[in-house]
């Protein structure tokens, strides 16, 4: 390819990435002007003069904002950790056993994440209310682990297929039973794609929204997604008030972006292109 | 995305060379709480839903529990209910539609990006940035961008002078129906690239150098050559892309609250709305039957797709 065929190639590439980043510019911008500029016609592309005004008055101060984040890390954070505790063994055993069963097994956790998710979230706020659960965390974790962990353990066991069996061999040969040799030997090489699972699981359960709006229905127990679909509405056009909260919101979606790359992207696209 | 590479390795899994040995139960232990969960947080949720269909539940028997047998009553209820058949075909309109652009603006960002250019793998982040963001950020971006005042896509609009006055995106029921349809397919089309590249990247190089030396020009290598190369590829992700679609919930809840009016009220608004808005829980359910019949039998015909093609 000429080195000019190649220069117009990342001529339209850059437009095209500007399909993508300019909406969320849109939002960084519009949460960073003052009320009154958002309104500007022409709008103004840059915020000037840069307001963390927004900020201030409606993530920092905004006591049911706060609670939100709040709700949605704990129920994020106990979402990996019982993905985590569930997914890793069950990973291991379907990819280190010939047990019977096992497509039967893989086909099950194939088939649940095709499941739309108000099919399970109506009978279980049924279920959950007979059970006094509604407006708990520990009905929201159930919630969203039922669907990280399906996700979680087909994402695992290539990982755990990739580990020789042989030194799983020798380590049960040196008295290691099943469970230690899972933990000492097959855990430590396993855990870039149990970092991929844990942050994909985290943030999943952070920007959840069908179990969380129907499994809540005190505001005090809302996660912040919840709580934001109300603020468009509570808000009405303060919309740098609204893209302030958003961009809080996909905060921790960037960081694991740029820190994680190589674990998020690299390693759900590893897998597909080995399909 | 999971689903590809699970369902190869299911397959994969059936033909592994490791020699089948007696296996101790022990190991059934590693596997048995992970399956139990599931079982209890989606299959019996599942199969409660459909006892749900057969009885009249409403918020009393929501709190002191039972709910009269009605037989097939939610059911008959429902079909034979306009706002149901309505909803039904505002979803096959939604899906279908909103498939058929992201698989296209998928592919079209998969062959360019396949190409060798400056800047490539940063501009396929920024456009996976799009598919990892929550969909309640990337609705409330969306209605932003398109409101009929201060929207910066009017300003784009009438700077390029193709409009003369604001359009009222999430207003008018046409125009709401295409807003969501834009902002899923803003959303799918990132995944549908990231999966479609994977594919493009399998395909031999040398196929394109014989066809190149045979004279075959750039459309013809696209038709002979990647399309059919990347038809198992094509499948899976046109089946995820729907199975996806179809189930969409926060982006139109979001944007349109399934308005204006019915609009874009599509199957699981509808059930919603029924459950947690009328508080008619059978209907509801019967009404989430009947929509996962839909996929279910989509993901029915792929499989035995799938299988006839590896045994080909």
């Amino acid at each position: 390819m000429t080195s000019r065929r190649a220069w117009l190639s990342t001529a339209i590439g850059t437009l095209l990435a500007a399909l993508y980043v300019v909406p969320v510019y849109w939002m960084v911008a519009t949460s960073l002007k003052r009320p009154g500029d958002i309104f500007a016609s022409p709008p103004d592309l840059v915020p000037s003069p840069v307001s963390f005004a927004a900020y201030a008055d409606s993530v920092l101060t905004h006591a049911g904002v706060l609670r939100g984040l709040a709700n949605s890390t704990v129920i994020g954070l106990a979402t990996t950790v019982l993905t985590l505790a569930l997914a890793m063994p069950a990973a291991y055993g379907l990819a280190r056993f010939r047990l019977r069963f096992v497509n039967g097994f893989l086909l099950l956790f194939l088939v649940v994440q095709m499941i739309p998710a108000i099919n399970v979230a109506l009978p279980m706020f049924v279920i959950l209310s007979h059970l006094d659960l509604v407006n708990t965390y520990t009905g929201l974790v159930l919630a969203n682990c039922s669907l990280a962990l399906p996700l979680a353990v087909t994402v695992l066991r290539p990982y755990f297929l990739a580990v020789p069996g042989e030194v799983v061999e020798a380590a049960r040969v040196d008295g290691c039973n099943q469970w230690s040799a899972f933990v000492r030997i097959a855990l430590p090489v396993t855990v870039p794609g149990i970092v991929t699972v844990a942050v994909v699981s985290f943030l999943g359960a952070w920007g959840e929204f069908v179990f969380a709006l129907a499994l809540t229905t005190k505001d005090e127990m809302q996660p912040i997604s919840v709580v934001l679909a109300g603020l468009t509405n509570a808000f009405g056009t303060r919309w740098n008030d609204v893209m302030a909260v958003s961009a809080v919101v996909a905060l921790p979606i960037f960081l694991a972006f740029l820190f994680l790359q190589r674990f998020v992207v690299g390693g759900l696209t590893a897998g597909a292109s080995k399909s | 995305m999971t689903l590809l590479l699970g369902k190869r390795r299911a397959v994969v899994a059936g033909v592994s060379p490791r020699p089948r040995r007696r296996v101790p139960l022990s190991a059934y232990l590693f596997v048995l709480p992970a399956v139990l969960f599931v079982a209890a947080t989606v299959l019996y949720p599942l199969a409660y839903n459909i006892d749900l269909s057969f009885r009249d539940v409403g918020l009393r028997e929501i709190v002191a529990g039972g709910g009269d047998f009605v037989g097939l009553r939610n059911y008959a209820a429902e079909l034979g209910r306009p706002e149901f058949r309505h909803a039904l075909a505002v979803s096959l309109i939604y899906t279908v539609l909103s498939v058929g652009l992201a698989f296209g603006c998928g592919l079209a960002m998969a062959v360019f990006l396949n190409r060798r250019f400056p800047g490539r793998n940063l501009m396929r982040s920024a456009l996976l940035v799009a598919w990892v963001l929550p969909t309640v950020v990337s609705a409330n971006i969306w209605r932003w961008m398109l409101d009929g005042t201060y929207g910066l896509v009017n300003t784009a609009l009438g700077g390029l002078g193709l409009i003369d006055r604001g359009v009222f995106w999430l207003v008018e029921p046409v125009t709401a129906l295409a807003a969501v349809i834009l902002a899923t397919v803003w959303t799918m089309a990132p995944f549908a690239m990231i999966l479609l590249l994977a594919g493009l990247q399998n395909i031999p190089a040398t196929l394109y150098e014989a066809a190149r030396i045979d004279g075959a020009g750039a459309l013809r290598r696209f038709t002979s050559i990647t399309m059919p190369m990347l038809r198992p590829v094509n499948m899976t992700v046109l089946l995820l892309l729907f199975v996806t679609t179809f189930k969409t919930f926060d982006t139109i809840y979001l944007m349109t609250r399934g308005g204006p009016g019915d609009a874009t009220t599509i199957l699981p608004i509808h059930a919603y709305l029924e459950a947690f808005q009328f508080f008619r829980f059978g209907t509801g359910a019967a009404a989430t039957t009947v929509m996962l019949l839909i996929p279910l039998l989509l993901s029915v015909f792929y499989f035995r797709a799938l299988r006839k093609e590896d045994l080909a």
